[in-house]
């Protein structure tokens, strides 16, 4: 049951809404959590795995406050050298604590999403050495780990650093992890942006169901008039890509990211939507991505809640850490300011990529996405300094018009080339797409339109990409409206009865007749319900 | 306050920061520009920040970073 199926849209959450409003408050976080569960059970039966880390984190926070309450208590009777040495004990055990269960949390990650690539890749090369291991396959894949183990993490992290108080309801915990909207998709929240909310049960109000009924139409408006059409270039350059031109591999490489976007934040609409009815503020995770200046720009805009936690938990954790810190300290004073920024950024910014990449998955075309990131921001900090310079000496800023458009496209290239690799199975497959850029006829003879509505390899028709034109123009127009904060949501919502209920109404029509249905269309899964 | 502002200005001089109250909410310091003016505080203060200091409110305004710094002077 994804959130784009009719299942999920026309019964599901329906249902969810009248049984939440009907029993009294305080039952109403214990429905959701209920809700929460059928929807997983619905689409994994490995909910144990949740519930399992559930009770871990639960009992891991309380175990830690406990300890420090402990110290707490004894402090008072202890003179000062005696005060620091149980102080440091007491971080010591809960830093243990800590750690046992973030390792705990890791293994499962680890069996259920890497297992099998290591033992494959460890299989590959002892058979070099001549020694043949066949591995077994197997079925191990609670949806959403990859969501909600960082969730998890987070709220461990937080309690030990004592940003939140550890959390004695392990229903209110289970209800943060398994959240039906956000279980399969994220937006990877923290303990403090959504628990408390999850838990008031508040009423139903008219205006915010009003509100996440029209973030669900625009959600299911990105997804079925833009993705799923584009979803069928994208099949057939990869599918083809021993046999492509230059310039298809650059529509393949536009159109993934095209429809990625669509298709991902058109997800997390529908999921930050459904959220809104009940009255619960999910994090966003997308700010207008195609409107970048530069690299990091872009991953501040894109899946903004899993750039948010690789730094608040990796890239901080490493970049402040004594060593990396010892290091930044001796650059500094033997080669300058400059030296020990650039030696920082590499060392905090190596595990975060890496991380990152193996994050979306076991494959090698993710570890290189990993990398290539790593080596563009890190290319990008150290030539930040002479940028400046150069912008200094040629008169011109971030806002001089002409200018921010070139980087916009500047970092439009680096993007396109990122998903270019991220979205072949394999590094052959990327590489092969990649070389074909600059081997092999660029041109095709027949022209790019025949091949883009040929009937027997895209089957998309002349009107297919003027309903792709159409929905990339109005989400254009919508993305314009929210870099420059004019509020077009609640003007709409706000506005006359009759204008609100004639963009509802436009967007219903537009999904049903435009919509990508029908017997040559088959149902596109979502992309980051994989992860 | 006075050597703080000399920090910040250094890192990047385009920000009023007396008035700035939104340092990292509205994107103008990056987290490499943060790391950098950490290190700078450190040696300058002869403090240490950990990762746990590292929230938005502590680094949204000159004044905040000031009183995270003042906070750590006193203990």
């Amino acid at each position: 049951m994804a959130y784009h199926e009719n299942l999920y849209l026309l019964v599901f959450l329906p249902l969810v809404l009248i049984f939440y409003q009907l029993v009294p408050a305080r039952v109403r976080p214990y429905i959701l959590l209920a809700f929460s569960c059928l929807f997983f059970l619905a689409n994994s039966k490995w909910i144990l795995i949740p519930i399992a880390l559930t009770v871990l984190i639960w009992q891991c926070g309380v175990l830690m406050e406990r300890v420090r309450k402990e110290t707490e208590e004894k402090l008072p009777s202890l003179d000062k050298a005696g005060k620091k040495e149980l102080k440091e004990k007491t971080e010591k055990t809960a830093k243990r604590i800590l750690v046992f269960g973030i390792l705990a949390i890791l293994a499962v990650l680890f069996v259920s999403q890497y297992l099998h690539f290591t033992l494959e890749n460890i299989a590959g090369l002892l058979s070099l050495g001549g020694i043949r291991l066949k591995i077994p396959s197997w079925s191990f894949f609670p949806i959403g780990i990859s969501f909600y183990s960082l969730e998890a993490i987070g709220y461990l992290v937080d309690v030990y650093w004592k940003k939140i108080q550890a959390d004695h309801n392990p229903f209110r915990l289970g209800l943060f992890i398994l959240f039906f909207p956000q279980v399969m998709e994220g937006p990877i929240a923290s303990y403090k942006d959504t628990a408390m909310q999850l838990w008031q049960g508040e009423s139903l109000y008219i205006d915010r169901i009003s509100s996440g009924l029209f973030r669900i139409l625009l959600g299911l408006f990105k997804k079925m008039m833009v993705a799923d059409r584009l979803a069928r270039v994208v099949t057939c350059v990869y599918d083809n890509y021993n046999h492509m031109y230059g310039i298809m591999v650059i529509l393949g490489a536009v159109a993934y990211t095209i429809q990625l976007y669509m298709e991902f934040s058109g997800s997390i609409d529908v999921v930050i939507g459904s959220a809104e009815m009940l009255g619960i503020r999910l994090p966003e995770n997308f700010r207008q991505p195609f409107m970048a200046q530069n690299a990091a720009d872009f991953w501040r805009r894109w899946h903004i809640s899993l750039g948010t936690w690789f730094r608040t938990y990796l890239f901080y954790a490493v970049s402040m850490s004594k060593s990396v810190k010892n290091v930044n300290k001796k650059l500094r004073k033997k080669y300058g300011k400059y030296a020990s920024m650039v030696g920082t950024s590499a060392m905090a910014l190596l595990p975060v990529w890496l991380a990152t990449g193996l994050w979306h998955g076991p494959s090698w075309t993710y570890i290189f996405y990993g990398f290539y990131y790593f080596a563009i921001l890190l290319a990008e900090t150290a030539l930040m300094p002479y940028i400046d310079k150069l912008e200094e000496r040629l008169h011109i800023s971030a806002k001089t018009p002409w200018y921010a458009a070139l980087n916009m496209m500047r970092t439009w290239v680096v993007i396109f080339t990122g998903e270019l690799f991220f979205r072949a199975k394999s590094m052959h497959q990327g590489l092969t797409l990649f070389s074909h850029l600059f081997t092999g006829s660029f041109f095709p003879k027949r022209g790019v339109w025949d091949i883009l509505t040929d009937q027997r390899a895209i089957l998309l028709e002349k009107a297919d990409y003027l309903a792709i034109l159409f929905g990339i123009v109005v989400i254009l127009i919508i993305d314009i409206c929210r870099e420059k904060e004019l509020g077009l949501k609640e003007k709409i919502l706000q506005g006359p009865v009759l204008i609100r209920w004639s963009v509802f109404y436009l967007l219903i029509a537009a999904i049903l007749i435009f919509g990508a249905y029908g017997a040559g269309f088959q149902a596109v899964e979502l992309i980051y319900a994989g992860f | 306050m006075e050597k703080l502002l000399e920090i910040l200005e250094e890192i990047d001089d385009s920000i009023d920061y007396e008035n700035e109250t939104a340092l990292i909410d509205d994107h103008l310091l990056n987290s490499f520009a943060i790391i950098s003016l950490i290190s700078e505080i450190e040696e300058e203060f002869d403090v240490e920040i950990s990762a746990s200091e590292m929230t938005v409110e502590n680094f949204n305004s000159a004044e905040a970073i000031w009183n995270l710094i003042q906070s750590k002077l006193e203990d």
